[in-house]
């Protein structure tokens, strides 16, 4: 069992025998009553979304999952593919419900992926990553109008807004979470 | 040329002059009451900051830091003290894992005598209005100008819950009923938590964007010092909301001491849940003989206003030294 209030951003839950996993976590105190947890869960099988609330005091029943360390391979129309870096065991992880992490993932690298009673059932992506830069307009003269932005694409097609500045083969780090730039990386 | 901090800080202190100049030009009187006490207002609900007061003799004393200066301020227009208004720091304690959360914060109070919820409505929209003219919004100034969106708690579970609230008073009733709307319910839940878990999760989040929204007449089943609507289940109570975020309470006082004594000893009754208990006002009820003055009070997060006046999504963006980075040991300020 685990508190309510010790439900996180991350942590795996089982709600009616389906795992679920916490995609967004608000602590409310209405300051008048009880305090709260409003929770946003994402069912792993099925991808679709519950939102719920809790007193914090509520018990939910946890998930016990396994971290394993894995390497991305590719992407075919359906599946992610990843082996297992210890065993070599290779595994698949169905892109539906998860097409948002596609352009997170570069190949040959490697991700931490989460194990739910053997069955892979998520990719846990770094909190920040970096991307090469690898199609950006030219900047004109002038571009120096701090706030200005532009849209680049980077290496596994991911689009990202950031500086005028940034040019093409610039490595920039994104913040997985919100797909927003964080800073040019010097190398 | 400033520096980009010193425009912040000059921006900041801006903010908080408008804020002032406001009240001040309308003839409240600024206030100043004790942030460390040893009693707090009776409100269980919310977590809070206990030290030790050492006298010369004797052993020490618990005294904690107010979650809010209610009660002091209270105590003033009981002895008379007419309109005042104070930007006071304020203190919760527990969990604060939310943008919208600082364990220390700031928090304008203010009282008007011989006013109505409803005027503290009208009060609110004309500070907005005051402050959108000192160029104090870093947004469109739209979606932050008066007229507020009106509407009641009622119409809100009606329209975002499919909930005749009126015709759920009793906790099983409510239960039943947002259970039928395929929210999750826990079994045994008393009426105020089931109501807060369906507001929480159908209601709130669905509330209207791009335009302050004012939600008023709330239960009288949450217990609080508003003043009760005649004949109905509601109290004269509103909330202030700006893009989903709670910014201002605020009540017609009860002023009926027989009224508070009972909210107090309900009160009493709930505070053992929580972690760090603390010792209420005895005197609390007291404060309101016949003759504490008609008023309407409101409390209005000062550093909420300002993250949404500015177009921040994070009250690290107005605080200098938010506590979640001053905790991990983190005290250099980002401009």
């Amino acid at each position: 069992m685990i508190k309510a209030s010790d439900v996180m951003k991350g942590t795996f839950i089982l709600i009616n025998n389906q795992p679920h996993v916490c995609t967004e976590r608000d602590y409310v105190n209405p300051g008048k009553g009880s305090a709260f947890v409003r929770l946003k869960l994402k069912n792993i099988k099925t991808g679709s979304v519950l939102r719920q609330t809790n007193k914090v005091q509520d018990n939910l029943e946890d998930v016990s999952v396994e971290f394993r360390e894995t390497q991305f391979l590719y992407a075919d129309t359906e599946n992610y593919s990843f082996m297992d870096t210890k065993t070599y065991e290779q595994f698949t992880i169905a892109i539906e419900g998860e097409e948002e992490k596609r352009n997170f993932l570069k190949d040959g690298e490697n991700y931490q992926v989460v194990f739910w009673e053997s069955t892979p059932i998520d990719i846990k992506l770094p909190t920040k990553m970096v991307f090469t830069v690898s199609e950006a307009e030219k900047a004109e003269r002038g571009d120096t109008v701090s706030g200005a932005t532009k849209v680049i694409t980077c290496e596994t097609g991911l689009k990202v807004k950031v500086p005028l500045f940034i040019k093409q083969g610039d490595r920039i780090l994104v913040n997985t979470e919100t797909g927003e730039y964080q800073e040019r990386v010097n190398t | 040329m400033d520096t980009l901090l010193r425009q912040r800080l000059l921006r900041h202190a801006q903010f908080t002059g408008a804020l002032r100049s406001f009240f001040n030009a309308r003839g409240y009187a600024e206030v100043e009451t004790p942030t460390l006490a040893p009693h707090l207002i009776p409100e269980p609900a919310i977590e809070v900051f206990q030290t030790d007061y050492l006298p010369a003799r004797g052993p020490a004393r618990p005294m904690w830091l107010v979650p809010s200066p209610e009660l002091w301020m209270k105590r003033l227009l009981a002895g008379g003290s007419g309109n005042i208004y104070q930007i006071s720091r304020s203190f919760r304690n527990g969990d604060f894992g939310s943008p919208h959360h600082n364990p220390e914060f700031r928090l304008l109070e203010w009282y008007t005598v011989g006013a109505g919820y409803l005027d503290s409505i009208g009060i609110t929209e004309d500070l907005f209005t005051h402050l959108i003219a000192g160029r104090a919004a870093g947004r469109p100034p739209t979606e932050l100008a008066p007229p507020f969106i009106r509407i009641t708690v009622e119409e809100a579970f009606d329209r975002y819950a499919g909930i005749d609230l009126a015709r759920c008073q009793e906790p099983a009733a409510l239960t039943a009923a947002a259970r039928a709307r395929g929210i999750t319910m826990s079994d045994s839940l008393t009426w105020e938590e089931a109501y807060h878990i369906v507001f929480l999760t159908a209601v709130e989040p669905r509330l209207p964007r791009g335009k302050p929204v004012v939600l008023l007449d709330y239960p009288s089943l949450v217990p609080t010092t508003a003043r009760p609507k005649p004949g109905t289940p509601w109290s004269q109570r509103w909330e202030l909301y700006v893009d989903g975020v709670e910014i201002v309470n605020c009540y017609t006082e009860e002023t009926d001491s027989g009224a508070l004594r009972s909210l107090v000893r309900h009160e009493e009754e709930r505070r053992r849940g929580c972690r760090t208990s603390h010792a209420a006002d005895a005197g609390f009820a007291d404060l309101f003989p016949p003759g504490f003055p008609e008023c309407s009070g409101a409390a209005l997060g000062v550093d909420r206003l300002e993250m949404v006046f500015t177009g921040e999504k994070s009250l690290e963006g107005v605080i200098l030294f938010p506590f979640s980075a001053i905790v991990d040991g983190q005290s250099s300020i980002h401009s």
